[in-house]
C-alpha cells in the first residue's frame, strides 16, 4: 500500500513538474520507470521490474505495485510507442497499454486477439503477431490496431507461427518461427494494399534487425528439437535481407551442431548467444565469428539485450525469481545481478 | 533431526491402565472385502475408513470429500476441474489410487484426477497413509486411496435413489441397487453430474467463465458361488467426463477436456482349508481428448490400455499366521499425439507376512521385486508392527522402501521425453500411537519421509523441457486424527477432525516445496435428533508457496483459508421398506474469497439440495 501511494505521489509530483519544466536545467524524470531497464518476466504469474540505469532503485512487479491488479499470462513482450507501452500476454489474449514512465494503465485490448505476441508500430496503427489457436496451423494473422481507439479494426491472414514484427517504410517484416511447430519464412506485408510476399530463410526464423546498412538481419535457430523421435536438425543461420528488393543477401550457415538461441544488435553489431556464449558479429563482416566475446555463467539464457557495450541476459526460471545478469563486454565481466520475475524473458531501456 | 525425533515420540510417554486387550475375534460378516490386504496385512498401519454413511452423506466429489474428511491436502484447478493430493507433503502423483486393490493412476501423468471420482459408486473409501509400494506398486509413497466395492452375499434388496440441485446449475441424479443371496450379489449404479460452474470470483466482476462440466458414472459389480469352495467375481467401473477448462484471473480459456476411464476385473477365488488361491484378469482403459478451443474439431489425444494378471495366492496357517504371495503381469499400450505407441511391460514378485505370535504383538514382514521393460528392477520391502499395549492404548509403526517409476509423459513425451529416467525412491518410516475409547477415537502420528531421485520436468541447455532425474526431499510431520461419538437420550453427536503439520523441503535448498501447507485442519460435526440433523464442516488450510523460493506475497504465495459447510437434513419417514430423506447444504457460508491453486478463485457462498429415497 505505501508503494502504491508513493507512485501516486510521484505520479502527481510529476504532472506538477511537468508544467514547469521548461526553466531549463536538469531534466526531471518522467515518471518513477523512467532512466531504467525493464526485465518482462512470462510469469505465471507475468510480471515487470524495473532496475534504474544506476543500479540504485530496483523494483519487481511495476504493474501491480501501480494498479493493484496482475497482468495476464504469459507475459510474451513489450512495445513502447512514445509515452506508452504496450504490455502483450499472450494466453490472456491481452495487450495493456500503460504509460511507459509511470506504469500507471491507460487502456486494455481483449477483442480480436488470440495467442497475440509481438506488436509494431506504423502510421499510427499498431501491428500485432497472433498465433490463433497453437494447435491450429491455418489460423494465424496480424491484427492491426487504431491506435487512438486501442481496438483491432482489420486482420491480415498469414502462415504459421509469426513471431517477431518489424516496419521499414510502409512494409511490416514478420517471422515465422513456427509456433507449436517450425516454420522458415519471412512474410512482408505491404501495407498499402495489405498484399503478403515471403521470403524462404532457414528454419526458425525469430529475432530481426535492422543493422547499420538498412538490411535486415534474421537469427534462425535451426531445427534444434534433439528429443524428438523423428529428428532431423537443420542448419542455423543468420541472414541478411535487402530491404529494398525484399530478397536474401546472404546467408550465414552454422556448422552442425551448432544452434544460436538469441539475438541482439547494437550499434554496428550483432550480437548472438550459443551455448551460454555471446558471439560479436559486425555487419560488413561476411564470415561467422570463430571465437566469442562473453562467457556467461552456466545459466538458462533466454532473454539477450545489448546496449553501450553492456550485455543483458536474464537467467530464466519458471519455478522461482529469475535473474537479470549484466556484463560489461569492454572487459567481458559480470557487473551486477539483480532478481527479477518469474520466466524473465525481455530486455527493455527504458 | 532433532524436530523429526520429537515428532517420532511425541506423547509416547503416556500411560494407561495395565490390562491386555482381549483379542477381538472379529465376526465375519457376509461381506467379503475387494482387497483383503488391506486388513489382513497391514497391523502397522494407519488406515482410516470412511463408511458407506459418510459416503452418502458428503458431497459426491472424492476432492471435497476428502478435503474435509481426512488430512490430505488438494489443489484444484478451480472448482470441479483437475485435482490433485499432497499426501504427508509429497507430490501429485506420489499418491496411489486403489480401485478394488488394483492400482489405477494414469500411466501418461502418474495421478488421479480426484475430480473424476464419484464417491457415490463405493461401498468404502481407505485412507491408508505412508508408504505402500510393496502391496500397491509404483505412486504408492505418500499414502493410498482405496476405493472398494465389497460385495454382500446375504439376502438383501435395496435401491437408493439420489437427486440434487445446486448453484450454478449443479444437477445429480444417480441411483444404486443392490440385490443378493447367499450365493450371489449384484450391484448395479448410475450417476450423472452436470453443473455450469459459472461461480462468481468474489471481490471482482468477475465469473468463472468456461467451467462448465458434466460427468457419468457406472458400476456393475457381481459375485456367485460356482460351488462352495469357489466365488466368481466381476467388476466394472466407467467414467465418462467432459470439462471446459476454466479460465484464472489472468487469462481466460476456450479449452475443453474429454476424458474416459474404464475399469474391468474378473477374478476368481477358490478357498480351501487353510489355502486360498485368486486369479484376477484386469483391463484398464484411460483416454483424454484435449481442445485448446473447444469450438474447433481439432484436438490433442492420449490414451493407455492395460492388460493385467494378478495370481496370489494365500496361507492361513492359524488365526496368528499367514502369509501370500503375488504375481502380476501388466502390459500398457499408449497411443497418443504426443508420443509414437510406447509399451511397458511390468511383472513383479511380492511376499506378505503376518503374523501375531502374541495378544501384545503383531507384525509383518513385506518383500516385492520388480521387473519392467525399461530395465528398472525396483526392489521394495516393508515391515510394520503394532503393540496393544494398553487396553485402550495401542503403538503402530512401519518402515518401508518404495517407488514411482517413470510416466509415459516422463519417458516418451516428444518432445523432451527421456528414456534414461530412474525411478524416484523413498525410504521412510512412521510410527503411530492410538488411544481408543469406546466413545472417543484419538490417532496421533509422526512420520519421516526420504525421496531422492525425484522426476522434474526443467528447459535443458537448448531450451527444450525436459525431465530428469533431480532432488531429494524430506518430508515429516505429525498427524492427528479425533473420532468421538455421544448419545445422550435420542440426542447424538459425532465430532470428527484432523490436523497436520508438515513440513516438506528440498533438501538441496532447504526450502518448503510449492503448494505443501505446513498447517491443515478440519473439523466436522453433526448432530441428529429424532428425523433431524444438523451437521458442519470446517476446513482449515495454511499458506502455501506457489514459487520454489518460499517468497511471501501475492507473487509468491497463497494466503491461508477457512470454508465452512453447514447442512441439515431431515427424514421423512423411515421404515423397514422405504425410506425419504432431504439435505440442504449450505457451502462456503462465510463467503470465504480464497484459492488454493494461484489465481484460479474457488466458490463462492453456494447451496446444495438432495433427496434422497431408498426402496
Amino acid at each position: 500500500m505505501k508503494k502504491i501511494i508513493l507512485s501516486l505521489l510521484s505520479v502527481s509530483l510529476f504532472v506538477f513538474s511537468c508544467s514547469n519544466d521548461d526553466d531549463g536545467g536538469e531534466q526531471l524524470p518522467l515518471g518513477d520507470y523512467d532512466n531504467g531497464i525493464l526485465v518482462s518476466a512470462e510469469g505465471g504469474p507475468a510480471s515487470v521490474s524495473y532496475i534504474s540505469d544506476d543500479y540504485k532503485t530496483v523494483e519487481n512487479e511495476i504493474y501491480y505495485n501501480v494498479n493493484t491488479e496482475n497482468l495476464g499470462v504469459y507475459l510474451q513482450s513489450v512495445g513502447f510507442n512514445g509515452d506508452l507501452a504496450y504490455i502483450i500476454s499472450d494466453n490472456a489474449n491481452t495487450i495493456t497499454v500503460v504509460n511507459r514512465y509511470t506504469f500507471v494503465k491507460q487502456a486494455e485490448i481483449k477483442t480480436g486477439l488470440i495467442t497475440p505476441r509481438y506488436i509494431t508500430f506504423l502510421n499510427g496503427r499498431g501491428y500485432v503477431t497472433n498465433w490463433g489457436d497453437g494447435t491450429d496451423t491455418t489460423d494465424d494473422f496480424i491484427a492491426e490496431i487504431d491506435l487512438t481507439t486501442n481496438t483491432v479494426t482489420g486482420t491480415v491472414d498469414i502462415a504459421e507461427g509469426p513471431e517477431r514484427i518489424l516496419a521499414k517504410d510502409d512494409r511490416l517484416y514478420i517471422s515465422h518461427k513456427g509456433g507449436y511447430n517450425i516454420n522458415n519464412i519471412i512474410s512482408v506485408i505491404d501495407t498499402s494494399d495489405n498484399s503478403v510476399e515471403t521470403i524462404t530463410v532457414n528454419d526458425a526464423p525469430d529475432e530481426m534487425a535492422l543493422d547499420s546498412n538498412g538490411n535486415l538481419v534474421v537469427l534462425c535457430s535451426g531445427d534444434n528439437r534433439t528429443l524428438k523421435s523423428d529428428f532431423v536438425e537443420t542448419a542455423a543461420s543468420i541472414t541478411r535481407i535487402n530491404t529494398a528488393t525484399d530478397a536474401v543477401i546472404e546467408t550465414l550457415e552454422f556448422d552442425a551442431g551448432m544452434h544460436p538461441s538469441q539475438m541482439a544488435h547494437d550499434n554496428n553489431e550483432v550480437y548472438y548467444a550459443m551455448s551460454n556464449k555471446i558471439y560479436e558479429l559486425n555487419d560488413d563482416a561476411s564470415d561467422l565469428p570463430i571465437t566469442s566475446v562473453l562467457d556467461v555463467a552456466d545459466i538458462n539464457l533466454y532473454g539477450l539485450s545489448v546496449n553501450n557495450n553492456k550485455v543483458y541476459v536474464t537467467n530464466a526460471s519458471f519455478t522461482e525469481q529469475s535473474e537479470l545478469l549484466i556484463y560489461d563486454l569492454t572487459n567481458a565481466s559480470l557487473l551486477e545481478t539483480f532478481n527479477v520475475g518469474l520466466g524473465a524473458s525481455k530486455i527493455y531501456f527504458n | 533431526m532433532k524436530q523429526i525425533i520429537t515428532f517420532l515420540i511425541l506423547g509416547l510417554s503416556v500411560c494407561n491402565d495395565l490390562q491386555a486387550q482381549v483379542d477381538g475375534v472379529q465376526k465375519l460378516e457376509a461381506v467379503i472385502l475387494s482387497d483383503s490386504k488391506l486388513k489382513n496385512y497391514a497391523s502397522g498401519v494407519k488406515i482410516e475408513k470412511l463408511t458407506d454413511s459418510i459416503l452418502r452423506n458428503n458431497a459426491i466429489s472424492l476432492t471435497n470429500l476428502l478435503a474435509f474428511n481426512s488430512n490430505i491436502y488438494f489443489k484444484e484447478n478451480g472448482a470441479g476441474m483437475v485435482s490433485s493430493p499432497s499426501f504427508r507433503g509429497t507430490t501429485a502423483s506420489q499418491t496411489a489410487v486403489v480401485w478394488n486393490g488394483i492400482n489405477i493412476n494414469s500411466q501418461l501423468n502418474g495421478q488421479t484426477d480426484f475430480n473424476t471420482i464419484n464417491t457415490s459408486n463405493y461401498s468404502s473409501i481407505d485412507i491408508r497413509s505412508g508408504g505402500g509400494s510393496v502391496q500397491y506398486g509404483s505412486g504408492s509413497i505418500g499414502g493410498s486411496i482405496h476405493l472398494n466395492n465389497d460385495l454382500k452375499f446375504n439376502n438383501h434388496s435395496e435401491t437408493r435413489l439420489k437427486t440434487g440441485y445446486g448453484s450454478y446449475n449443479l444437477k445429480n441424479i444417480g441411483f444404486n441397487s443392490s440385490i443378493g443371496s447367499k450365493a450371489w450379489t449384484v450391484n448395479l449404479g448410475v450417476d450423472y453430474v452436470d453443473s455450469d460452474n459459472d461461480y462468481k470470483y468474489l471481490g471482482t466482476n468477475k465469473i468463472n467463465e468456461n467451467g462448465e462440466f458434466h460427468n457419468l458414472n457406472m458400476n456393475v459389480n457381481l459375485g456367485v458361488f460356482i460351488s462352495n469352495k469357489d466365488i466368481l467375481k466381476l467388476y466394472h467401473q466407467s467414467y465418462m467426463g467432459e470439462r471446459h477448462f476454466s479460465g484464472t484471473l489472468v487469462g481466460p480459456s476456450r479449452a475443453k477436456y474429454e476424458d474416459e476411464n474404464f475399469k474391468s476385473m474378473i477374478e476368481w477365488a477358490r478357498t480351501t482349508g487353510k489355502f486360498r488361491s485368486q486369479l484376477k484378469v484386469v483391463h484398464l482403459h484411460e483416454m483424454f481428448k484435449y481442445f485448446e478451443n473447444k469450438d474447433k474439431e481439432n484436438y490433442s489425444l492420449g490414451k493407455v490400455n492395460t492388460i493385467l494378471v494378478n495370481h496370489n495366492f494365500n496361507v492361513r496357517f492359524n488365526e496368528k499366521l499367514q502369509f501370500k504371495t503375488i504375481l502380476e503381469y501388466s502390459n500398457s499400450k499408449g497411443n497418443g499425439d504426443s508420443f509414437k505407441e510406447p509399451v511397458r511391460n511390468m511383472f513383479s514378485t511380492t511376499v506378505l507376512l503376518n503374523h501375531k505370535p502374541n495378544n501384545l504383538l503383531g507384525y509383518g514382514v513385506n518383500l516385492r521385486q520388480d521387473f519392467t521393460t525399461g530395465g528398472e528392477r525396483p526392489f521394495v520391502f516393508s515391515v510394520d508392527a503394532v503393540f496393544d499395549l494398553f487396553e485402550h492404548y495401542q503403538i503402530q509403526i512401519n518402515g518401508s522402501k518404495n517407488y514411482r517409476i517413470p510416466t509415459f509423459n516422463d519417458l516418451y513425451w516428444q518432445p523432451g521425453g527421456n528414456l534414461d529416467l530412474v525411478p524416484e525412491s523413498s525410504y521412510q518410516i512412521d510410527l503411530g500411537q492410538n488411544f481408543n475409547y469406546p466413545n472417543f477415537n484419538v490417532k496421533l502420528n509422526g512420520y519421516y519421509i526420504n525421496t531422492k531421485d525425484m522426476i522434474q520436468w526443467q528447459p535443458n541447455i537448448t531450451g527444450l523441457w525436459s525431465p530428469i532425474n533431480i532432488g531429494e526431499v524430506a518430508s515429516y510431520g505429525a498427524e492427528l486424527e479425533v473420532k468421538s461419538h455421544y448419545t445422550i437420550n435420542k440426542h447424538q453427536f459425532n465430532i470428527s477432525g484432523h490436523y497436520s503439520y508438515t513440513v516438506s523441503e528440498d533438501l538441496e535448498t532447504n526450502k518448503q516445496l510449492i503448494y505443501v501447507p505446513f498447517h491443515k485442519g478440519n473439523l466436522a460435526m453433526a448432530y441428529n435428533y429424532k428425523a433431524v440433523t444438523v451437521f458442519y464442516q470446517h476446513m482449515f488450510n495454511g499458506d502455501v508457496f506457489t514459487t520454489a523460493d518460499n517468497l511471501k506475497g501475492r507473487f509468491g504465495s497463497l494466503k491461508s483459508y477457512d470454508v465452512g459447510n453447514l447442512g441439515c437434513r431431515y427424514t421423512f419417514f423411515k421404515n423397514t421398506k422405504n425410506e425419504l430423506e432431504a439435505e440442504v447444504v449450505l457451502k462456503n457460508i462465510f463467503n470465504e474469497i480464497y484459492e488454493n491453486v494461484a489465481f484460479r478463485p474457488m466458490p463462492n457462498r453456494n447451496f446444495n439440495i438432495q433427496i434422497n429415497y431408498k426402496l
